[in-house]
């Protein structure tokens, strides 16, 4: 055999399940194959659970919907379960509102950041910026929400107060309250993807760039974010879908009032809050408890598009 | 060349660039220091909770297993204390050059002589507020029973998560022999990684506490927090098993070993950093987590099995308590008994970052074993 040829077999080595079960004696040993049952069950189970996991609340969700109807699920404007009126729109309101409030308030400003510290900032700052964020995303939400309630909300209550005038009317818990809290929890997430998005920017890119007399300025926005841009869109999206998917810590700053807000200061509801909420007082096999799962499975459901979305992008990113 | 030094040899650009830049260094730098100032201050208002040892020996409350906790408690504490002098002491040592193999076991039965004796004579004299009960209505309440179900919670999705999230790892990466189900898993790891903390609640809700009527229990929190789980723990877990040299397991292959037992014997030893890295992120989910808990755990803390081991009793973590305490717990002391909780989630959430990222730099190319066989 010619030295390329063994090259190139070196080169397209064989996956390990189609080398032979046992070198020399074609001997089938059973605690190698149980092993490898075991491994098999172990990736089967990752599939029947999450398929158990849709469909059992997937079940749930859509005898509910049937139960009330989808118009009046989405766009009825009253939430009473004591009433049986199950109008869901403050609840779907109240969470995308919020979700991109905080897109606003904290998405975008990570990815400038990122763009800051990957392209601009010293060299130095990376490591020890990334570190910072890495700690500050393991915070617990609850943590998090803790300190809006005894920090922020205050504060918006004197905002409201300044842009009202009236102190009967408006207080510090709202979408406002809700948007800034979701924006500082999301917010290092963000980061941390974006800087791995603009990582994988090949550094050639850039050394181009400037060797056609292009300032660091211009090659960070001209060059490194349009080869980055799937990448940073997948961050923000990811951000979106954490601050709409949230629980706990918006319930402590949402206000809980099942309602449309009269404007970003008043209290409103959002579907976690609410299911989280009314779950604690609903009787299981009740209509209750059912709509609940229906605005669950609104929640499922958007963020199983997002995972979508983002495959699509991150398969063209990767072509 | 590498283009992080771009910034530092080209022209300055136009000045309106430079603005930009300099308000845009402004913004990112004090983004940091925000959250940098948060942290601290969450440790300064809180931590006095956490390290005032009573002069006074406080009474055991007569629960089954509290001086057994306490014991384990100061362990733990002094142990970490000592683990940290003594990390100090051997970097020192390695910088000077005169460490050795004797002086690192010294080191090492320094740490487990500090956590044995500190344990023992202080076992009693523990912040009041690690080891005492939860309180409704009066001030001075404690998280011991949260502390403990913490760590618990942490014990059990870990117990369900290691064998099944490694397993499916080792399946997708080395032996997957059909297609379909290989594709059908990263869709179901996708979609579980994406889905919503509530989903997962009402999941667990809906299979143990309405279907099974077994109402709120650790195990049914376990197991929605250890599915929960499972994206990350597989994908990193995958990613370190494909960092393993692919010339070992060839070497392996070579010396007559099986898959299985190339598996067993060469790729996982050497991806177990890795491995580990993920299970200890992973734990520090499990520490935050609480609206799934909340579903299937509930939000009670019973006195009469506070700290027993059975996990079919119901029982809050340290996260769900926070909650607690804030949207419906009476006590006067709220702001204070809060402050404590969350300084004591960030240092356990802090610690289990700090070890993750201690143990991912082990992993890969420059894993253990191949140090080892280095010499």
């Amino acid at each position: 055999m010619s030295l390329a040829a063994i090259d190139k077999r070196e080169m397209e080595r064989l996956p390990l399940s189609k080398a032979p079960l046992r070198a020399g004696k074609g001997r089938f040993d059973v605690a190698d194959g149980a092993i490898r049952l075991v491994l098999a069950a172990c990736g089967l189970f990752v599939v029947v659970a999450t398929c158990t996991l849709l469909v059992f609340v997937a079940r749930v969700g859509v005898r509910g919907v049937f139960a009330v109807g989808l118009g009046p699920l989405l766009g009825g404007t009253v939430w009473k379960p004591e009433a049986k009126v199950f109008g869901g729109l403050p609840l779907v309101f109240g969470t995308f509102v919020s979700a991109l409030g905080a897109t606003l308030v904290g998405a975008i400003p990570a990815v400038l950041a990122a763009v800051w510290v990957s392209e601009l900032g010293p060299k130095a700052m990376g490591p020890l910026y990334r570190r910072t964020m890495e700690i500050a995303s393991a915070i617990p939400s609850v943590v998090f929400g803790w300190l809006a309630l005894v920090h922020l909300v205050p504060v918006m209550e004197r905002v409201a107060r300044l842009l009202h005038g009236d102190p009967t009317r408006v207080g510090g818990e709202g979408l406002a309250s809700s948007s800034v809290l979701l924006g500082v929890m999301v917010a290092p997430t963000v980061l941390l993807l974006s800087l791995d998005a603009l990582g994988r920017v090949p550094s050639s890119l850039r050394e181009a760039s400037a060797a056609l007399g292009a300032s660091p300025w211009q090659t960070a926005f001209r060059v490194s974010i349009p080869s980055a841009w799937r990448g940073l869109v997948i961050a923000v999206f990811f951000g979106f879908a954490r601050a709409a998917g949230e629980t706990m810590a918006v319930q402590m700053v949402i206000g809980g009032a099942r309602k449309l807000p009269a404007d970003a200061f008043s209290a409103t509801t959002t579907i976690s809050t609410q299911v989280v909420m009314d779950m604690q007082n609903a009787r299981p096999d009740t209509l209750e408890s059912d709509v609940l799962f229906s605005m669950a499975l609104v929640l499922l459901l958007f963020s199983v598009a997002m995972v979508l979305v983002t495959r699509l992008l991150a398969r063209r990113a990767s072509r | 060349m590498r283009a992080r030094s771009l910034s530092g040899t080209r022209r300055p650009g136009l000045a309106f660039e430079t603005g930009l830049r300099r308000a845009l260094a402004t913004a990112a730098v004090s983004l940091a220091a925000f959250y940098i100032a948060g942290l601290l201050f969450l440790l300064v208002r809180g931590g006095a909770k956490l390290v005032t040892f009573t002069s006074f020996a406080s009474p055991l409350s007569g629960i089954e297993g509290e001086g057994v906790l306490r014991f384990v408690v100061a362990a733990s504490l002094f142990g970490a204390v000592g683990w940290g002098v003594t990390g100090l002491a051997r970097a020192v040592l390695a910088k000077t050059g005169r460490s050795s193999v004797r002086i690192d076991r010294a080191l090492s039965a320094v740490v487990v002589a500090a956590a044995i004796v500190g344990a023992l004579a202080s076992a009693n004299h523990l912040p009041r507020f690690l080891i005492s009960l939860p309180s409704e209505t009066r001030a001075g309440g404690g998280v011991g029973p949260e502390l403990f179900n913490t760590v618990y919670f942490a014990v059990l999705s870990t117990a369900l998560t290691l064998p099944i999230g490694v397993g499916a790892a080792v399946y997708i990466s080395r032996f997957a022999r059909s297609k379909a189900l290989v594709s059908s898993a990263r869709v179901a790891l996708d979609t579980l990684s994406s889905l919503p903390s509530i989903v997962y609640g009402l999941f667990g809700f809906l299979v143990f506490v309405v279907q099974m009527k077994a109402g709120y229990s650790l195990a049914a929190g376990a197991f929605v927090l250890a599915l929960l789980n499972l994206p990350l723990v597989v994908s990193i877990s995958e990613e370190a098993i494909r960092a393993v040299p692919r010339e070992l397991e060839d070497a392996s292959t070579a010396l007559g070993a099986t898959p299985v037992q190339t598996t067993f014997r060469v790729t996982l030893p050497h991806a177990w950093p890795g491995i580990l890295s993920a299970l200890v992120l992973s734990i520090g989910r499990v520490f935050a987590e609480s609206a799934p808990l909340i579903m299937t755990a509930g939000t009670t803390i019973s006195r009469a099995n506070a700290y027993s081991l059975n996990p079919f009793r119901g029982g809050e973590t340290l996260a769900v308590h926070l909650w607690y305490v804030n949207s419906s717990g009476l006590s006067p002391d709220r702001p204070e008994v809060s402050a404590g909780t969350a300084a004591l989630l960030i240092v356990l959430v802090g610690l289990t970052n700090l070890l993750a990222s201690k143990l991912a730099r082990f992993g890969g190319a420059s894993g253990t074993r191949s140090r080892r066989a280095r010499g």
